[in-house]
């Protein structure tokens, strides 16, 4: 419960206009000292994605007044989506559905197609087409989180891009490829070795241990207690 | 919905069976004498794991899944290869039954791929719900898996994948004993025994579509669902096979206003949980016939209500004429209410009735299908017992030029060549169909019914048992079931048939109709995502 406080009103506080006058006198006094001095004001620029660019090329753009911010956008900033890759170029994505399915906004739709050309060591679902409407993304990551390939991140470190039509917000799967990098993710996992793989990748994943207690948990899934180990 | 044990058929349910008492951790439960301990325990609530077992197949206790303690005897033992005694004392629920059956899944995981991302078996697994119910454990294992062909192409409907396979020999079993065709047998030894199919061999039984479903993981896939769809992004509606007059219940999985597949419904205790390849694919007929979406007069579009104006005009002169020259056709293919409704304007118009079948097609077996393709010949007939004509004296009588006027309500008749000539000849031909066919061209006024997946109502298999269809999707454009055409029709022609829905004509009916005498609508059984539908298999 929030504590409730009351607050005494004098009669300075009723009158309202001193406060007033008060605030736009700091408006105007910002106001002409910015137009009638020369002092390089610090401002970010609409547009993030142009930064990285300005840190690599220090040189000021022309007609640009200001002094230049040179702030990253943070590792984890969740841009536009991309595709990663196989070593072969092709997409990691398996058209598993699970972003789809997990999407709250529902904007992931994918055909899956087979290949016809696969060996036993190729996975032989791919999707055949892959589409996120960015317009309807609400930009929340689960997408990234669900996918079990690593095929689909959103650390693209590009924002989204005003665009005449809404259709242009569409993204194929080739330019969700065109942002695509090879993942360093091994296909299929790291193996039967993978305690000692993990060992040697200093990997400080847990491993995942339900509580396997008997309960009457009625979707039949038991409630797992990551803590008991 | 998770499977629930039904009574077999092996045990009538006429014969009361003589209950004992058993105790399942100390728990008492009164369960019939001499049933499989697994069902019962299913049956009083246990949750027991299982693969291998299926009421409708031999017992073979393969996967070891089901272990139970008995008495105080160390050794556990398979629950389906026990049957009920009086006193057993069963212990399910201890530390040493949970390690067996962990133990035993982590045995069967330990050459299966885990490519539940890529399976089509993924989110109604049995394995994948044992895993998360029973084991949830990292494999302890340091070797490679025993790699096995992906993709064998064991017939014209099914593909497996020989990794994902727990040898649980259901579909070998199914294969022997149900349709006693073996084509299926396990080949090599040990963790590299492979299901396949006999040399020379194929998998091409009319009923081995029925594998893919009781293989309790993704090894027998049907080819026509692989990739099409996640299981939990599909939709699933009970209705009535339409494939032929066996009616078996069914599911229909859709999405997105497409069928992907048709599958029975998970009980063991409806037509013995199989059906045949032939009705799987009947919703294939939805893709490939065309579909009538607007009325139409003399072949051209116009609105419902000139439509039926027209044929009330044109029917108006005929009506109580010499001969009674009026004709109403009532399709094999429509529902009791569609056929009720059809009887009714006939009462209405003075009309003969026919009925519009298709002949024996000779498919026939002993396990489900019927040689009779008519999905609802018993109810059609049941309209107008000894007054219904055939599809013969309909020929004779257009041949004889007996009748002036036809109104054919579904898609179900099946008129020769000539006869067909004749109805040229006619001053009105009334077609209420949802597909397009050859007597199209010859109907003066074409009403857009809706199809059988669109249909509330009931329809009679040959067995003489009422079954309930539930509507998956909303009828195309101006197309609505064919009752309410005949409805509308009535209208215009100031007759009221006394029901404005397909209840209310089933009521109606079932008042009126002696062989309805005390059918029931049925249950309201909603659509319903399988996101949370447990596991088929
Ligand atoms: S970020 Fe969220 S809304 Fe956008 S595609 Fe991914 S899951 Fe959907
Ligand atoms: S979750 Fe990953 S692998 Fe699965 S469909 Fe989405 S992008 Fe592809
Ligand atoms: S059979 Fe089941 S556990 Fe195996 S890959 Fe398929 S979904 Fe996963
Ligand atoms: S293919 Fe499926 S049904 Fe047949 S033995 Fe293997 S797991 Fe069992
Ligand atoms: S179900 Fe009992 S051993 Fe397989």
């Amino acid at each position: 419960m929030a504590k409730v406080v009351s607050i005494k009103r004098t009669l300075w506080d009723a009158l309202y206009l001193p406060s007033i006058i008060k605030g736009l006198g700091i408006t105007l006094r910002h106001f002409f000292v910015n137009t009638f001095t020369s002092r390089e004001i610090e401002t970010l620029r609409y547009g993030e994605w142009d930064l990285p660019d300005y840190k690599d090329n220090p040189a000021k753009p022309e007609g640009w007044r200001g002094k230049k911010k040179t702030r990253d956008l943070p590792d984890r900033h969740r841009g536009l989506h991309r595709l990663m890759k196989r070593p072969d170029g092709s997409a990691r994505c398996t058209a598993c559905m699970m972003c789809a399915t997990v999407c709250p906004a529902n904007c992931i739709h994918i055909e899956a197609g087979e290949r016809e050309d696969a060996t036993s060591r190729d996975i032989e679902k791919y999707p055949a087409t892959f589409v996120i409407d960015e317009l309807v993304c609400v930009v929340c990551g689960l997408c990234v989180e669900a996918c079990p390939c690593d095929a689909l991140r959103m650390d693209s470190q590009q924002m989204m891009k005003p665009v005449a039509h809404r259709d242009d917000a569409v993204q194929q799967k080739d330019q969700l490829m065109s942002r695509g990098a090879t993942s360093i993710a091994v296909d299929g996992g790291a193996g039967a070795d993978w305690r000692n793989e993990y060992a040697r990748l200093g990997d400080a994943r847990q491993i995942y241990r339900p509580d396997r207690s008997f309960s009457d948990d009625p979707i039949g899934y038991r409630i797992r207690n990551t803590d008991s180990k | 919905m998770t499977m629930k044990a039904q009574p077999s058929k092996a045990q009538p349910s006429e014969t009361q069976p003589e209950l004992v008492e058993i105790a399942v951790d100390g728990e008492t439960f009164s369960v019939p004498k001499g049933k499989n301990l697994l069902e019962a325990l299913l049956d009083v609530g246990e949750d027991v794991s299982y693969f291998c077992y299926h009421p409708r197949l031999s017992i073979v206790a393969k996967c070891r899944q089901c272990l139970v303690g008995l008495g105080d005897g160390h050794k556990l033992v398979p629950a389906c290869q026990m049957t009920v005694q009086e006193g057993m004392k069963v212990r399910s629920k201890t530390e040493q039954v949970r390690e067996a059956r962990q133990a035993i899944l982590e045995f069967t995981l330990l050459n299966h791929p885990l490519d539940c991302v890529i399976c089509d078996k993924a989110g109604e697994c049995t394995l994948q719900r044992q895993y998360m119910d029973w084991d949830g454990e990292a494999s302890l294992v340091n070797h490679d898996k025993v790699s096995k062909p992906k993709k064998v192409d064991l017939g014209p409907d099914i593909v497996l994948d020989a990794e994902r396979c727990i040898l649980c020999d259901r579909c070998v079993r199914f294969m022997a004993e149900v349709a006693k065709a073996p084509q299926l047998l396990f080949a090599k030894r040990g963790d590299h025994t492979e299901v396949s199919c006999a040399p020379g061999e194929q998998l091409d039984h009319p009923y081995a579509l029925n594998v893919a479903d009781i293989c309790p993981v993704g090894a027998l896939t049907d080819k026509s669902f692989r990739f099409q769809s996640r299981v939990w992004d599909l939709w699933s509606t009970r209705t009535v096979c339409q494939g032929c007059a066996a009616g078996c219940d069914m599911e229909l999985h859709h999405k997105d206003g497409d069928v992907y597949r048709q599958v029975p419904p998970k009980r063991w205790d409806l037509n013995l949980n199989w059906m045949c390849n032939d009705g799987r694919r009947t919703y294939r007929q939805l893709l490939e016939k065309e579909r009538v979406t607007h009325p139409s007069l003399g072949g051209e579009r116009t609105d419902p209500d000139t439509a039926t104006t027209h044929i009330a005009e044109a029917l108006q002169g005929l009506i109580g004429a010499e001969g009674s020259p009026i004709g109403v056709v009532l399709g094999a293919d429509v529902s009791n209410e569609d056929a009720y409704a059809g009887a009714r304007i006939a009462q209405v118009l003075g009309a003969r009735l026919y009925l519009g079948d298709r002949p024996d097609d000779g498919k026939g077996d002993d396990i489900l299908r019927l040689n009779d393709p008519n999905p609802n010949r018993a109810g059609v007939r049941a309209m107008a017992n000894k007054d219904l004509l055939n599809t013969k004296a309909l020929a004779e009588a257009l041949n004889d030029g007996a009748l002036k006027a036809l109104l054919v309500v579904g898609d179900g008749l099946d008129l020769p060549a000539p006869a067909q000539r004749k109805l040229n000849a006619l001053d009105l031909v009334v077609l209420s169909t949802p597909f397009s066919s050859a007597l199209i061209k010859k109907a003066s006024v074409v009403l857009p019914a809706a199809a059988w997946t669109e249909i509330d109502g009931t329809c009679t298999n040959a067995a003489g048992e009422v079954k309930r269809m539930r509507p998956a999707f909303e009828p195309p454009s101006h197309a609505r079931p064919h009752w309410d055409w005949l409805v509308r029709l009535g209208v215009a022609l100031d007759a009221d048939l006394g029901f404005l829905d397909a209840e209310g004509a089933f009521s109606e009916m079932s008042a009126n109709i002696e062989t309805f005498a005390g059918a029931s609508w049925g249950d309201t059984i909603p659509t319903q995502r399988l996101r949370f539908s447990g596991r088929r298999g």
